[in-house]
């Protein structure tokens, strides 16, 4: 039926050379910009969308989705071995992967960020294709107090992933709080601390402040260290490959990342970059071990890249049938399938069943070319870190430089980094967690607004949040974790 | 004697000025040609650009380079043709910009009248009122019976305080004589989600973010703006004269194309011609419609008058949402 005649269509579509083609060309290229530290896959979408004009919609899609998953998978490549996020989506990989690789695992965690990536792919794929017609309404369902509450206990939940001090996160939280809230008020259009700065009416730009914090203040602190050339071994195929028993550790935290990547993917609004903290909080609480978190646990690692890759896909939810993109890069895809005459909308699926099985197919070609390219190209990322820091770091500012500039245009972005940058690099010194202030940064605003437009909805009655059934569920998980949290924190004084 | 070589000297300067006027025009242009849009990539603005900018690297004979300058609402883009000199920097523009930007954002710092030439209208849109098929009602006297039960009785979205989608909403509220409560969303599809989730009651959108989900039997579209039944929505009835609102009751979202100020005259003449040549093939007017766009042209003059004409209109509209706030 409805699936069946889909799929056939949908092979048709995905198998014909220049969807084939031009999916490859998007994967490689998303791939390659992903791995670079501060050029996302936003730089290579925006380059590559006049290309677009002049072949095929489904083509067109094939190629930017590709750059975008693609980008998910490079992302994880410096963070591991640099500690300097190719994405925003990856800074959380950051955590564990950096320490993995100082302890001489960097094969493993590579290893492990790809095989995970392969899993929230694919399942992700599983997902878009079996479910996108319920999830779309499932989606609808979701009002604003809902959102706000279900931020509040991402935000609660996920205030204790770095290690080190709770005071001291929780600052870190705030002020990446305080720093969201810069830019035009949406409800009264006032402008908020951007000191007669037009380019801050929107806000500070999401990729200025990952790549200042991590990018910037890594390249400034090693050249302080720059004695610290323990460059890793050569690795072989062997080496890098996981420990018996190893593999089966991946598995877990794969499939819960999935299911944290594809919840959040197919929320509008809520993106990817969310997706990848909320796996790595569930992994600590889920873990028997939390302790190990941040000195290099593995499902650190692979919870959170199983949880990108997994949005990545299940955002074409949202963004095919609701017409609402994620983020920045889906309202670019968005823009490229109108350019095309496709109206992404709840007729889209059955409008153009050839087109969606399509892309679905493609998504599942290209991910495996991912896994395909990538394991072998573990041990010439890895030789990267061989490369003298005398030639690497002003590569790496060129980077990062680039890719902030490119997100809008904007020279003032890249001054933004450089302040960024320094800041960051103070915090660092001090041993604050900027993975927290990030955290703060994205959800902040997501609250604010969601929280403000419930108010307006219930026309100033906070009761809003506890009538509604999915938020009253999201506040009572919230009040039981902060509950459960002051629990064990007092058994724990009174045992010790 | 004087008078004569003073005379004679005053003709000649003023043909050379001529001179080199046209000079300057016929070697126009002499570099590729910047056309800035204040939007991303990939958006509705940045796609009517490129749209224009193809067909018009043709015609000059110089690559057109579309250059995003997305924030503030596109008004960084307005900003920086304002800024911009060397009579190869242009841009286009949705009407907001040029007619509310430079009140509610005073820190974008330019006065279109001082900065901005005007060049050519490119295209407008209606805008439509659209409430959920399922619960809303049914007709416009219905909505309006159902806002005048008061003050905050219906709930409509819009894409943000200050944009088209507000100011229109605060029209046709004072226009109906009733009061309504504004959420502001950032994007029409979070709106068309809001009216069929139940969570608004209502809202002003592009015609185009209305019809999948009118075609999908989830929304019903009560009226659209334009003064005349629009192609781009051509089952709506027109708003205007409707139900009580008055006969003159028009509002539309437009694009533009505009010039710093300063540019030369012979310049912004030759980009009128080209754009109105551009706009008058039936294919681009053709693609413009499928992107929610009817297609316009027009003289520099009449833009100028547009723009004047929308200032004073929103003006007052804000005027009115200032005064409630206080």
């Amino acid at each position: 039926m409805f699936a069946m005649d889909g799929i056939a269509a949908g092979l048709g579509v995905a198998l014909t050379p220049s969807v084939l083609l031009y999916s490859l060309l998007g994967v490689c290229l998303g791939n390659f910009i992903g791995v670079l530290p501060g050029i996302g896959a936003m730089a290579a979408i925006a380059l590559l969308l006049p290309i677009t004009y002049h072949i095929g919609p489904e083509a067109a899609i094939a190629m930017l989705a590709g750059v975008y998953y693609g980008a998910q998978y490079g992302g994880a490549v410096a963070s591991i071995l640099l500690r300097l996020p190719g994405t925003p989506q990856s800074a959380v990989t950051v955590l564990d992967g950096y320490p993995m690789a100082r302890k001489g695992r960097a094969g493993l965690a590579l290893f492990a960020s790809m095989i995970s990536s392969f899993i929230g792919g694919m399942l992700g794929i599983a997902v878009l294709a079996l479910l996108a017609p319920v999830l779309a309404g499932w989606a609808t369902a979701f009002g604003a107090a809902d959102y706000a509450a279900m931020m509040v206990l991402g935000l609660v939940a996920a205030s204790t992933i770095g290690a080190g001090a709770p005071l001291k996160a929780l600052a870190m939280v705030v002020l990446g709080l305080i720093l969201g809230t810069v830019g035009t008020d949406v409800n009264s259009g006032a402008q908020r601390f951007i000191f007669g700065t037009p380019q801050l009416m929107d806000g500070i730009n999401l990729v200025a402040l990952a790549m200042g914090l991590f990018g910037v203040a890594e390249v400034i602190g090693n050249i302080r260290a720059a004695d610290r050339q323990g460059t890793p071994e050569p690795m072989g195929f062997r080496q890098m490959l996981p420990r018996p028993g190893e593999m089966r550790t991946l598995i877990a935290p794969s499939l819960r990342g999935t299911a944290v990547g594809s919840f959040f993917g197919v929320l509008p609004g809520t993106g990817s970059t969310l997706s990848s903290f909320m796996a790595y909080a569930v992994e600590r609480r889920v873990s028997r071990t939390p302790e190990r978190f941040g000195e290099g646990a593995v499902e650190g690692v692979a919870g959170p890249e199983a949880a990108n890759n997994a949005a990545a896909i299940t955002a074409f939810v949202p963004t095919l049938t609701l017409g609402i993109p994620g983020d920045p890069i889906m309202a670019l895809m968005l823009g490229a399938m109108v350019i095309h005459g496709i109206q992404p909308g709840p007729m889209m699926l059955e409008a153009q069943p050839a087109m969606f099985w399509g892309l679905v197919i493609s998504f599942g070609i290209g991910n495996l070319i991912l896994l395909i390219l990538n394991v072998p190209l573990i041990s010439i990322w890895v030789s990267m870190l061989r490369i003298p820091f005398h030639w690497l770091y002003p590569a790496i500012i060129v980077f990062v430089c680039l890719g902030v500039y490119s997100v809008r245009g904007s020279s003032f972005d890249v001054l933004a980094v450089a302040v960024i940058g320094a800041a960051g690099y103070a915090l660092a010194l001090a041993r604050f967690s900027p993975a927290l202030l990030l955290l703060g940064f994205v959800l902040g605003p997501l609250i604010e607004t969601n929280l403000r437009r419930a108010m307006l909805v219930g026309r100033g009655d906070p009761m809003i949040f506890l009538e509604r059934p999915i938020s009253a569920i999201f506040v009572a998980a919230t009040v039981a974790l902060l509950g459960w949290t002051a629990w064990s924190a007092w058994k724990a004084r009174r045992r010790g | 004697m004087t008078r004569m070589t003073r005379r004679t000297l005053l003709a000649a300067t003023a043909a050379l000025a001529l001179a080199s006027g046209a000079a300057a025009a016929q070697d126009w242009p002499s570099q590729p040609v910047h056309l800035v849009v204040g939007f991303p990539a990939g958006s509705s603005p940045d796609t009517l650009a490129r749209l224009i900018a193809e067909p018009l690297a043709e015609r000059l004979g110089q690559p057109v380079i579309v250059e995003n300058k997305p924030g503030a609402g596109g008004g960084i883009g307005v900003q920086t043709v304002a800024a911009a000199t060397g009579g190869h920097t242009f841009g286009t523009t949705i009407n907001g910009p040029l007619t509310t930007s430079p009140r509610l954002s005073p820190e974008l710092g330019y006065n279109v009248a001082e900065d901005i030439a005007p060049v050519s209208l490119i295209a407008t849109s209606p805008l439509v009122l659209g409430v959920n098929a399922e619960t809303g009602p049914a007709d416009l006297e219905a909505f309006i019976a159902a806002a005048a039960a008061g003050p905050e009785a219906i709930a409509y979205g819009s894409v943000g305080q200050g944009s088209g989608a507000h100011l229109t909403a605060e029209l046709f509220a004072d226009a109906a004589g009733v009061e309504m409560l504004h959420v502001p969303y950032t994007a029409y599809a979070e709106v068309t989600t809001a009216i069929v989730g139940g969570e608004v009651d209502a809202g002003f959108m592009a015609p185009s973010a209305a019809q999948p989900l009118v075609e999908a039997g989830t929304m019903r579209i009560l009226g659209t703006t334009s003064p005349e039944p629009s192609p781009l929505a051509p089952d709506a009835p027109v708003l205007a004269g409707a139900a009580g609102l008055p006969a003159d009751f028009s509002a539309e979202l437009w694009n533009a194309f505009i010039a710093p100020a300063g540019t030369d005259p012979a310049v912004i003449e030759r980009l009128n011609t080209e754009v109105n040549a551009i706009l008058a093939d039936p294919a681009v007017a053709e693609r413009l419609l499928g992107m929610g766009w009817k297609a316009e042209g027009g003289t520099p003059e009449e833009l100028a008058a547009r723009i004047e004409a929308d200032t004073a209109l929103w003006g007052a509209v804000i005027d009115r949402i200032d005064a409630k706030a206080e």
